[in-house]
């Protein structure tokens, strides 16, 4: 369930152009993010919203203003759940493969 | 990290299916914190936040500045372990668990009042404080810390 939010914020390049933003400076306001965009400013909020849903921007209040920040940890995971497993059993296919073919020759 | 420059206000959210009782007990208590915290022994008590490491090195001692279990911990933070880091002003961690629904909490780590301590932002900010919360969470779902 929490993977499927992740994935589903993910796709789409608009959110993810919204995650490089904060990678580059962290705790942006709506007003800072909206004038980087061709975008209304309800369009970049609602954005917002499905990369908070997912946790993948954790807001915080400063005054008047809401600050936004880029929370890796779900990649994080989605990295340690669907990444790591897929490529490490290719490589150790892969150094397997390299050792049998050694012993042949 | 390639960010130029780490920032002085850092959050990170993890949500954890676990009760807020357990996960305080697993950020305050040095028997959970080695097995995800990089080896580190780390005692949060209402007066002090103490962190030794694996060798028995002292690599925290801040005072506790905030301590309402099992829902907020506010400490200071420099890093003993490193001269340069420990060089550095003091900043500051404040962890807040919220139950959600389902059985899980929310747990966010707020590293801030970073400003007088740079080398420390860039330390604890891409893996640093990520590889932390992953770890906890892994081991408080299944028993295991995370491989690595």
């Amino acid at each position: 369930m929490e993977d499927d939010n992740v994935f589903k914020a993910l796709a789409d390049g608009t959110r993810r152009h919204l995650l490089d933003r904060l990678f580059e400076r962290d705790g942006r306001t709506l007003t800072e993010l909206e004038s980087e965009l061709e975008m209304t400013r309800f369009g970049v909020m609602k954005h917002l919203r499905v990369l908070e849903d997912a946790g993948l921007v954790a807001t915080r209040r400063s005054g008047r203003e809401k600050l936004h920040f880029l929370n890796p940890v779900p990649i994080r995971l989605i990295h340690d759940r669907w990444i790591d497993k897929y490529t490490e059993r290719h490589v150790s296919a892969l150094a397997e493969l390299k050792t049998q073919l050694e012993e042949i020759a | 990290m390639t960010t130029a420059t780490a920032q002085t206000t850092q959050v990170y959210e993890v949500f954890i299916k676990a009760t807020p009782e357990q996960i305080w007990e697993a950020i305050t208590t040095p028997e959970f914190t080695e097995r995800y915290f990089y080896g580190a022994r780390i005692e949060n008590t209402p007066e002090r936040h103490r962190s030794h490491g694996p060798d028995g090195s002292v690599w925290a001692d801040s005072a506790t500045r905030e301590y309402d279990s099992p829902r907020r911990l506010v400490h200071g933070w420099r890093s003993l372990y490193d001269p340069e880091l420990a060089e550095e002003a003091e900043s500051r961690v404040t962890w807040e668990i919220e139950p959600q629904d389902g059985g899980y909490c929310k747990l966010t780590v707020t590293h801030d009042e970073l400003q007088g301590a740079p080398k420390t932002a860039k330390s604890v900010s891409g893996a640093g404080w990520m590889m932390v919360l992953s770890g906890l969470k892994a081991l408080l779902e299944t028993g295991e810390p995370l491989a690595s």
